[in-house]
């Protein structure tokens, strides 16, 4: 070949040498870096700032004081059963639709990613319809059919938040039972039937004990995950005067605002998820757990024979618990004049769609925002997600795997208490972004780093580097390796970013409800406001339409996927 | 033009050293193997050179200039190299076209000039019929001639080769280091290639440097480095090799053990008295039956070992025995066409010419 490439040597020197991209790097690390310490760092200082200086009044306070001390206390006995339930729930499912020969095991998975979607604040709204003491329609159902004057259920209890709360919790259990029962492949079971073992010993002795792990796994997850709710412990406590830790740092907020206490009260909140995942990780990390897995055999469906039908009908009625009652009550609020009567032809209307759509001012605001809120942060946080996610997995910077500490450290922030540390950093000068919809696009951000990281670090850990190293020795710098090739390629799983921090923001409530003023309102907050005016149709409307959009949002990712395959097919 | 030279190179990762004070010329044009067990630190000596990796210690010059030092690293897109890696690392979103003419983007030429030049390289790697598939639909072997069209139509001035033909089947592989060679060949590109198979480094190359524990340990052309292997680990890792371990007397007479006293070839190298090894290919080796044939080798200046034939395996073509020598119970693996034919316990005489006993460094 003719000597064409001459080395363009005289351009090297000094300056020139350093990458130009960089400065992209660098820029992207200090942001997430400055998002995350920001909030927790003013939680910290304000938890020890009484009204004169310094003081560690607040904590004496919280752990002194009568109501303080019984909000914890309600927390962690609701959590505890929550997780308790969601572990029976979520791991019978996860076993019948992975190990045995149950019907509609499809439906089934997509019945149970419909309570995954539906945010617990308005799965606990639909069941004030059903089962609040006087108008709940199971009640009337029961007192027309008893001709009784009492209620079967109160869901303003206890109890009641229990169970709602379990309702949208076990689906983390039963993702994580039905990962580890695929994983576990029969050779193992065989080894003990051939042993003599019954179909049901074999369960009970080799299948349970090696899903041990992911079941305690489950149950911090779910206990977690009650842990910082705050919509339905509001929606379901506060009528009964059942406090919760979130819904104490809530009503700290309400005038007159006590910051001090409301930080100090969400300390130790923090310190409680950092030890839980802590203690979570700790457990699923260890030997057996991961040897269970590899590519080792297939896996045989154990057949339930007579029980096939029973179990069904089981799985069914569980899950109309979480989906099918509250889904169908919301739809027949939307759609009623009074939602208390049977939806006849004269009880038809559209007019909470009008309503809501076109005629009330604060839905239709909160609507915009909303979506705007939605589409922003979920762009933006794609790309802050996926530049901290390809630093982390190109080792592009040193000290790169101490980022990936702070892009998952929101996990164990509860969004309320991110809400308080967001507040105090974000209320005063220099950053003054309290009143508009940024702080809300600030905790939005923050909150949905994790998930978005995680989705974009897993995308980027398929492609192969030498890809890239391809392309760069070809010519192209670093920004535009990422143009030509890691974009392209990562396309399906950055898609599904996006849609995964989208659905995370329409949902929002516990952060939004500390940091939302009139002119930025949105959907979350506003079903929980029209809530105290008895707006039921309207709530019903903002509901579903939240509902579908996830939907839909859901089954673009599952299109994008589909592409996917086709490109990294090798 | 291009001349590359290593000097002092060092690389660490985690402290542990992967690349040792590396020292290397390769000269315009020529094809030069990196080549060693896995883990010896010649990929990362490749990545060193295409600028993936920078030193700690020591520079990379082409054609004089710095390229790589602790201070300095021009970034791999402005080295005019092309880069085969392992994986082919074709990539699964461009067709077999957009693939090979991804690199001339960056050339500034006219499109239909770069037209040209990729449907020129698919010929030369017989692909021109394949040119609309994605990488999903080709096999091994012509996602593996997609990577080679995509390295060559930029006209690098060097070329780097990762173990590229690793993945592919044994009889495509085989091919395939003939074809790389006629590539070299017709474009007559400085070559680096990093393999840990002989026989690929043996067609494919101009010289071999064979590495060992992040150093070079020795340079020279394929017979050079087959014929005066300078270490035992040189010697073993090419090709099959008995290796005995002695002594140079004062004469320059290699003593492997009581009474057994070897004329032996590149002991000028070694000081007198110095513990040496001896290199001594089982094929360059002679078995006679007869002691007055082996006495009249003897006398035309052959070594002659005698020994007890203690094991035989039959290949076809050849016998592979085991003979053992009176001296220290040291062993000699011989290979010896199938024509004669030895039993076991029969007491032989193994000749070999000085010029095969070579003698080396020991370790």
């Amino acid at each position: 070949m003719e000597a064409v490439g001459r080395l363009r040597v005289g351009s090297w020197r000094g300056i020139r040498t350093l990458d130009r991209t960089l400065p992209v790097w660098i820029g992207a690390s200090l942001f997430l870096i400055f998002l995350m310490l920001l909030p927790l760092g003013w939680i910290l200082v304000a938890s020890f700032r009484g009204e004169e200086g310094w003081s560690v009044g607040g904590y004496v306070q919280v752990f002194t004081e009568k109501a303080f001390l019984r909000a914890i206390w309600n927390t962690l006995i609701i959590s505890f059963w929550v997780g308790v339930i969601a572990v029976v729930i979520g791991s019978l499912l996860g076993w019948l639709v992975t190990r045995t020969d149950l019907p509609l095991k499809r439906t089934i998975r997509a019945l149970v990613m419909a309570s995954f979607v539906t945010p617990p604040f308005l799965g606990a709204f639909a069941w004030t319809l059903l089962a609040g003491p006087n108008a709940g329609l199971l009640n009337k159902i029961y007192r027309s059919l008893t001709g009784s004057e009492e209620a079967l259920f109160n869901i303003f209890s206890m109890e009641g938040l229990i169970f709602v709360m379990a309702l949208y919790s076990f689906p983390y259990v039963f993702s994580m039972i039905a990962n580890v029962c695929e994983l576990i492949s029969s050779d193992l079971e065989d080894a003990a039937n051939i042993l003599g073992a019954s179909m049901w010993r074999v369960a009970l002795t080799v299948t349970l004990p090696l899903a041990a792990p992911a079941l305690l796994g489950g149950f911090i997850l779910a206990f977690l995950h009650s842990l910082s709710l705050f919509g339905a412990p509001a929606i379901l406590g506060l009528p009964a005067s059942v406090h919760t830790i979130t819904t104490q740092i809530w009503a700290l907020f309400q005038y007159p605002p006590r910051l001090d206490l409301a930080a100090a009260f969400s300390v130790p909140l923090l310190l409680a998820t950092m030890l839980l995942i802590a203690l979570q990780k700790k457990i699923l990390g260890r030997r057996g757990y991961s040897t269970v897995g590899g590519k080792g055999g297939e896996r045989r469906l154990l057949h339930l024979g007579i029980f096939r039908i029973p179990a069904f009908v089981l799985v069914l009625a569980l899950l109309s618990l979480s989906v099918f009652l509250p889904y169908w009550i919301l739809l027949k609020a939307a759609l009623a004049k009074a939602w208390a009567q049977p939806l006849t032809w004269d009880n038809f209307t559209l007019e909470n769609f009008k309503f809501a759509f076109f005629q009330y001012g604060d839905t239709q605001a909160a609507i915009l925002n909303t979506f705007k809120l939605g589409i922003l942060t979920a762009t933006v946080g794609t790309v802050v997600a996926a530049l901290i996610a390809y630093i982390t997995n190109r080792q592009l910077l040193w000290g790169a795997r101490y980022l990936t500490f702070f892009a998952l450290a929101p996990l164990v922030v509860p969004g309320i208490v991110l809400a308080v540390g967001l507040f105090l950093a974000y209320a005063r000068p220099p950053f003054v972004l309290y009143g508009t919809i940024w702080i809300l696009f600030i905790a939005y951000l923050t909150k949905e780093m994790p998930i978005g990281f995680s989705q974009a670090e897993t995308t980027f850990k398929s492609i192969h580097p030498e890809l890239e190293d391809a392309s760069r020795i070809l010519g192209a710098n670093r920004l535009v390796v990422l143009r030509d090739v890691t974009a392209p390629l990562a396309r399906a799983g950055l898609i599904a970013t996006w849609c995964f921090i989208f659905i995370g923001v329409i949902r929002e409530l516990s952060a939004s409800i500390l940091l939302f003023t009139p002119k930025s309102k949105v959907v979350s907050v506003v079903i929980f406001d029209l809530k105290e005016e008895g707006q039921i149709g309207v709530i019903a409307v903002l509901g579903i339409l939240l509902l579908l959009v996830s939907f839909l949002v859901i089954l673009a990712v599952q299109w994008a996927a589909r592409g996917e395959i086709l490109a990294t097919r090798e | 033009m291009a001349i590359v030279s290593l000097k002092g190179l060092t690389k660490k990762f985690a402290e542990t050293a992967a690349v040792k004070d590396l020292d290397l010329e390769i000269g315009d044009g020529e094809f030069v193997s990196l080549l060693g067990p896995s883990g010896c630190g010649k990929t990362t000596t490749l990545r060193l050179i295409a600028g993936f990796l920078q030193p700690e210690h020591g520079e990379i010059r082409v054609n004089q200039q710095v390229i790589s030092s602790p201070s300095l690293l021009v970034p791999p897109e402005r080295r005019n190299m092309s880069m085969i890696f392992q994986s082919y690392a074709v990539w699964p979103h461009m067709t077999v076209f957009q693939n090979v003419a991804y690199g001339l983007k960056f050339k500034k030429l006219s499109s239909n000039e770069s037209e040209k030049k990729v449907e020129r390289l698919l010929q030369l790697v017989h692909l021109e019929t394949l040119r609309g598939r994605y990488p999903a639909e080709l096999s091994g072997g012509q996602q593996q001639r997609v990577a080679l069209a995509r390295a060559l139509v930029v006209e690098p001035q060097i070329l780097l080769l990762d173990e590229p033909l690793s993945n592919l089947d044994a009889n495509l592989r085989e091919e395939m280091r003939f074809e790389i060679r006629r590539l070299h060949e017709e474009f007559r590109i400085t070559t680096i290639y990093v393999t840990h198979d002989q026989a690929e480094a043996m067609v494919t190359s101009d010289r071999i440097a064979v590495m060992h524990q992040g150093r070079v340990i020795q340079v020279g052309a394929p017979e050079e480095i087959f014929e005066r292997p300078r270490t035992s680990f040189v010697a073993e890792f090419i090709g099959r090799t008995n290796i005995l371990r002695g002594r140079l007397d004062h004469s320059g007479k290699l003593v492997l053990g009581e009474g057994l006293v070897v004329q032996a070839a590149a002991q000028e190298s070694y000081p007198r008295e110095a513990e040496v090894s001896l290199c001594l290919r089982p094929h360059n080796i002679s078995l006679v039956g007869s002691a007055s044939e082996a006495q009249e080798w003897q006398q035309k200046g052959y070594n002659l070992f005698s020994g007890v034939i203690r094991r035989r395996t039959y290949f076809g073509d050849t016998f592979d025995y085991m003979v053992e020598l009176p001296v220290d119970r040291l062993t000699l693996r011989v290979i010896a066409p199938s024509s004669r034919r030895y039993e076991l316990g029969q007491k032989v005489f193994a000749l070999a010419h000085p010029d095969h006993c070579v003698v080396m460094g020991q370790g």
